[in-house]
């Protein structure tokens, strides 16, 4: 186990670059999620922590180690990659012994080293076996005990879930969780699933063309999201946003927007300064609630009904401007109908529709 | 309408068949007449009207051939320059696909279409200033030598090949080997080559074989009985007055045996290995 910091990392292809000035830290023990869209920049600066790739400046520290021109086998780190890269001529014993084995560990204590971890992952069953005669799952839990076998300071996942199937995922997730509670080794973890991320992390990089548009614990990053990138990259449906301009009517500031006026009482932003400007108010659909008694309501007309078994999605028409509302299973408004939600300021978030950034 | 379909479809498959009865005929009846001829008796091959199967079975023109034209010496240069050859294009043509699959270094497009342009040569441009070379090093006229003029245009063909084959190993594999304690050269080493070993071998064999038959340099840089290869023998065999049909039948079946017997062998590893490069996976 140890930290890792990130320093004033770039990457660039020629005149393409693909990593900006990264700056990261993570406490020893920590799990760091990497969560982008694909060509974020994500994978590639996995790959430079794993050293597999060179940065083009800025520096890794593993520990208290910069390991910026040590070998990748030298780093003391373990990887589990999308496509699992379990070496299909070798037995599953071997794939997973295959690290000791480089290291001139004892055939005794590389032994009782594969058992532990095919113990752990409950595939003792499968040592004899080659790769190519496992399922996903399974493919995937060697690939994990390849990681966990050599003990490193560090545990490298590259999508590791992408190629399962749904089930599946949600079960390896948990098994990653359960992993890592249990090894306690500092991790570093790329997905473009936010779930994972929010599920996983205790901290999350948030990524944009080479840019980290927010760090923080998963929690910040869902209900204080730093940008309107981050506010609609995280949250399935995704974050509402309502335009509108600010200003100060008599019982308070006030967003008027092209379906009325939204009341801001109670709202956890300094915004003074903004006042009749244009801004953004980022509202989550389960910010919405159909009793309508409260200060600050949205009135518009039904458009779309989603029941989804626990929750019903409503989709309503506000002066123009779509807003999905997360109700109750019992609420089921009729289409075309008049229908006023009431929001919890406290949750709802403003934004400059300039920079995009949250005021 | 369905029985037009159907009988359209009959008379398809029959040209079809047709077509490829024809090919595989064009292909095999000179085999087959060589075969043929090799086991007639003199009388039966030099005749006023044409005899096709022969009237009595002769092993005469393999015995004579092995005991009193020296072929056995030919037979053993020509193994011992492909298998020079072979190991040439083994040793350093292994490395450099490998680079050309995995590594982007300035000029890489360039050197690898720079080994495409030598094969686009006629060979006969590549002949004199190689026979001047090799009289220069003192390689003419010998086996290595002679291996070494194969490996000028073979050496492109097998990276190339081979270049397809290390394509379709998963980088991962690497990346994980590295991971795992591996060097570069040790991760292509243990991880790569496993892999590619089917497209490995697809490609040792279509150097062999191309070195095993080759005539035209051998005819050049060859000029003693001790370095000549089987097919500038063979051909040696023609006189101004003498055409010793059986003998060089002999000599054909005999030549084409360690071809037939090698794609016997793995056969089913080189189409595995064909497809596999040719199909990017």
């Amino acid at each position: 186990m140890a930290p890792l910091s990130i320093q004033g990392v770039r990457k660039s292809f020629g005149s393409v670059e693909v990593l900006n000035n990264i700056d990261i830290e993570l406490e020893d023990g920590g799990f760091l999620v990497l969560l982008g869209p694909s060509g974020c920049g994500k994978s590639t600066l996995l790959a430079i922590v794993a050293g597999l790739e060179p940065s083009s400046g800025g520096d890794v520290v593993i520990g208290d180690r910069n390991v910026n021109n040590v070998h990748p086998k030298d780093r003391n780190i373990a990887m589990v990659f999308q496509s699992y890269a379990l070496y299909p001529t070798m037995s599953v014993k071997r794939n997973i012994g295959f690290g000791l084995e480089m290291r001139k560990v004892p055939e005794a204590e590389r032994e009782a080293g594969v058992r532990k971890a095919a113990k752990l992952l409950q595939i003792e069953h499968l040592l004899e076996r080659k790769p190519g005669q496992l399922s996903g799952g399974q493919r995937q839990r060697v690939a994990m005990g390849r990681a966990i076998v050599r003990d490193p300071d560090l545990f490298l996942f590259d999508e590791p879930l992408s190629n399962l199937d749904a089930k599946l995922r949600v079960e390896m997730r948990t098994e990653i969780k359960r992993l890592h509670d249990r090894l306690g080794t500092t991790t570093v973890y790329v997905t473009h699933d936010q779930i994972e991320a929010m599920t996983l992390g205790t901290k999350v990089a948030v990524m944009k063309n080479g840019v980290i548009q927010q760090f923080a614990d998963p929690q910040t990053i869902y209900e204080r999201p730093a940008n309107m990138f981050v506010a609609g990259f995280i949250g399935t449906p995704t974050m509402n946003f309502l335009e509108g301009t600010l200003e100060q009517a008599e019982g308070g500031l006030v967003l008027r927007h092209a379906g009325g006026s939204l009341g801001l009482g109670g709202i956890e932003q300094e915004v003074g300064s903004f006042v009749r400007k244009p801004v953004v108010a980022g509202i989550r659909p389960e910010t919405f609630t159909a009793a309508a008694g409260s200060a600050s309501t949205l009135s518009g007309k039904v458009d779309v009904v989603e029941p989804t078994g626990p929750d019903t999605m409503v989709i309503l028409d506000v002066g123009g401007q779509m807003m999905t509302a997360r109700l109750g299973s019992r609420d089921r408004p009729r289409l075309g109908d008049p229908m006023t939600l009431g929001i919890d300021m406290r949750a709802v978030n403003l934004f400059d529709p300039q920079s995009g950034n949250r005021i | 309408m369905a029985q037009t379909r159907s009988g359209s479809k009959l008379i398809w498959d029959i040209a079809a068949y047709a077509v490829l009865i024809l090919l595989a005929f064009i292909c095999i009846f000179p085999i087959l007449w060589t075969l043929l001829t090799s086991v007639k008796v003199e009388e039966d091959i030099v005749t006023r009207e044409m005899v096709y199967l022969p009237t009595r079975f002769t092993f005469e023109w393999y015995v004579r051939l092995w005991n009193q034209s020296g072929y056995p010496a030919l037979v053993i240069n020509s193994l011992i320059t492909t298998s020079v050859t072979v190991l040439i294009c083994l040793l350093t043509g292994t490395i450099a696909s490998y680079a050309f699959a995995r590594f982007h270094f300035p000029g890489r497009t360039q050197l690898m279409l720079g080994y495409l342009v030598v094969r686009m040569f006629p060979a006969v441009l590549m002949i004199i200033p190689l026979f001047v070379v090799m009289q220069q090093v003192g390689l003419l006229d010998s086996s290595v030598g002679l291996a070494v003029a194969y490996t000028s245009f073979l050496l492109p063909l097998f990276v190339w090949m081979l270049k397809g084959f290390f394509d379709a190993a998963p980088k991962e594999l690497e990346s994980a080997a590295r991971i795992d304690g591996s060097t570069r050269i040790g991760a292509m080493l243990g991880i790569v080559i496993p892999i590619a070993r089917n497209g490995l071998v697809a490609t040792c064999l279509f150097v062999a074989i191309a070195a095993w038959n080759e005539y035209l340099f051998a005819l050049m840089l060859t000029t003693s009985q001790g370095s000549r290869t089987w097919p500038v023998g063979l051909q040696l065999m023609v006189g101004e007055f003498q055409l010793p049909w059986g003998m060089l039948a002999a000599g054909g079946m005999i030549s084409i045996l360690p071809v037939v017997v090698l794609f016997a062998i793995v056969q089913r590893v080189m189409v595995a290995g064909i497809t596999t490069g040719a199909v990017k996976g």
